[in-house]
């Protein structure tokens, strides 16, 4: 366990070495503040575009972070050959997979703590009634949406040979199943025959990114009325996690048998 | 070159830069008039989304107006994927002419009429519907300038899209009671739809309902209904709707003066039209009897 925290730990301390995060939070502050500084019909308690629009970068800008950051981890240890001091510590390869993506998977939270920070704050100024119970549930949601999504593109960094290439693809797939993944069942049922058998498979293959998008919730005040239900929020969580965990396993299997040189 | 000492071809490089840059500034200055004047032909001066986007702003302006629509319903709306019983206006256009008809639509209450989810298909399908609004509401009392944003930069993209002054100048005069903004609003419409009888039958409410001006209010609602002909005349398929509205504004107006001549002459072109032929014309009866008297 040491072993895994102390490789969590260096990727940490990468993120905040590195300008991604910075860059990325600068702008979505610049953007939603320009937003903000927009008066419609002279009324200045006009919300939630601004919301929207903030929630919106918020999203682009983890997803970014979590990919990037995730896609150049192995290569990058294998390029520099930083790999063979590290696995003959000894760190098994299990540790290196898993320390990897507990590193990223909490370096994405502790960004995510930042920009739901800035989120809050920036409607406290506009909106006086907010419903903390259900940022945190949007929060918590987006984290293991982001776990999810770690756990696939180290899965992907140990398929494709260039980190550019699995973020590209690692991206279109998870927009894809942003937009898509909850129609596509109806999309099967249109499809019917043997075409529609198999788009249902990938329906209940694919990990239900989707759900954990609570975005219109938040945006639209319906914490006010009522939040999510907890057995569902609890249930999203248990399939986030179940889903990393077998990304992981599968990631280990490809990389437990890799060659290491380049 | 190669004979020259540094120090004088620095001092030449800098001169040929020096001259290259007054150049520059010679053709702008030449060049801006020109460019400015092709502007104004193609009509296409405006913000930096008009610059950005060209004529593909208008697809945008439809996205927009739509957008509203979203948030009219806080987030519960159908997507390209899900079955829609009709295509049809949007519920903030139907809210917005409502009025004619008087009816109001019941705000933030739920309305089973409309459900466009359906039966879950599966488990997946259940348990993901816990992470969007499955409620169908409608915005209510101010709440309604959230929607607001959205019209407006739908505006900005289209500025001949009619529907987006006239519902926006509707809420802001209803809901938000914001009779400058929206008479504002509508001469912005105005400027760019000259001929528009809706815009103008938006703009005679304003005065006659949040101004109580229905002097002013007869005179553009009459301009509206001279629009409404000379279209009619010219074959341009005016919607006979806003024929029968402008009329029945000019109706409620003659009532509210007591101008029952007036009225009379109203509600018999109203007749010609109206699908309620009875009712109107019980209410000419009645007002023959006054006048009678």
């Amino acid at each position: 366990m040491n072993n895994v925290l102390a490789l969590a730990g260096v990727v940490i301390k990468e993120l905040y070495r590195r300008k991604d995060f910075y860059v990325l939070f600068v702008m979505t502050a610049v953007i939603t503040m320009m937003l903000g500084s927009i008066k419609f019909f002279n009324d200045d308690r006009i919300v939630r575009y601004l919301k929207d629009g903030c929630l919106l970068l918020i999203w682009i800008s983890s997803l970014v972070i979590a990919i990037t950051t995730t896609a150049r981890q192995i290569p990058a240890e294998r390029e520099s050959r930083t790999i063979f001091p590290l696995l003959a510590k000894p760190v098994s390869r299990a540790q290196l997979i898993v320390g990897k993506f507990l590193g990223c998977w909490l370096a994405c939270g502790l960004a995510l703590i930042v920009f739901y920070f800035f989120f809050g704050a920036i409607t406290a100024s506009r909106e006086h009634a907010w419903s903390p119970g259900m940022y945190f549930q949007a929060l918590w949601l987006h984290w293991i949406c982001l776990g999810i999504v770690v756990a696939l593109v180290l899965l992907g960094s140990v398929v494709f040979t260039a980190p550019s290439s699995n973020a590209t693809i690692c991206f279109i797939v998870v927009m894809g199943i942003m937009f898509c993944g909850r129609h596509l069942n109806g999309v099967a049922v249109h499809m019917g025959g043997l075409d529609g058998t198999i788009v249902y498979t990938i329906y209940y293959c694919i990990p239900h990114l989707e759900w954990y998008d609570v975005r219109d919730f938040v945006v639209h005040d319906w914490g006010l009325t009522g939040l999510i239900p907890w057995v569902a929020w609890a249930g999203a969580t248990l399939y986030g996690l179940l889903y990393s965990v077998f990304l992981l396993g599968v990631t280990w299997l490809v990389f437990r048998r890799k060659t290491l040189t380049v | 070159m190669a004979g020259l000492p540094q120090k004088n071809f620095d001092r030449m490089i800098r001169l040929v830069l020096l001259l290259v840059f007054a150049c520059c500034f010679t053709l702008a200055t030449e060049l801006a008039p020109i460019f400015a004047s092709l502007q104004a032909r193609s009509g296409a001066g405006g913000g930096p989304l008009l610059v950005l986007l060209g004529d593909s702003r208008r697809l945008f302006a439809n996205q927009f107006f739509t957008m509203a629509d979203v948030y009219f319903h806080s987030g519960y709306y159908p997507t390209i994927f899900d079955a829609r019983k009709k295509e049809g206006p949007s519920h903030l256009d139907v809210a917005s002419h409502e009025e004619a008809g008087g009816s109001k639509s019941k705000p933030e209450e739920p309305d089973d009429d409309d459900q466009f989810l359906g039966k879950p298909r599966d488990w997946i399908e259940q348990f993901g519907r816990n992470f969007f609004p499955t409620t169908h509401t409608h915005l209510a009392g101010v709440n309604a300038r959230e929607i607001m944003p959205w019209l407006k930069l739908s505006a900005e993209l289209d500025p001949k899209r009619i529907d987006t002054y006239v519902t926006a100048a509707y809420w802001l005069r209803t809901s938000l009671n914001k009779p400058e903004e929206a008479e504002e609003f509508l001469r912005e419409g105005l400027r760019a739809n000259p001929d528009s009888h809706e815009i103008l039958l938006e703009l005679g409410r304003v005065y006659f309902y949040s101004k109580k001006d229905s002097r002013v209010a007869r005179n553009i609602w009459e301009l509206a209904l001279k629009k409404w002909l000379q279209q009619d005349e010219a074959k341009q398929n005016p919607d006979p709707h806003v024929r029968e509205e402008i009329l029945g504004e000019l109706v409620r107006d003659d009532e509210q003066s007591g101008n029952l001549k007036q009225l009379l002459a109203d509600l018999e072109e109203l007749e010609k039209i109206s699908p309620n032929k009875a009712g109107i014309d019980k209410y000419i009866q009645d007002v023959k009897a006054k006048l009678a008297h």
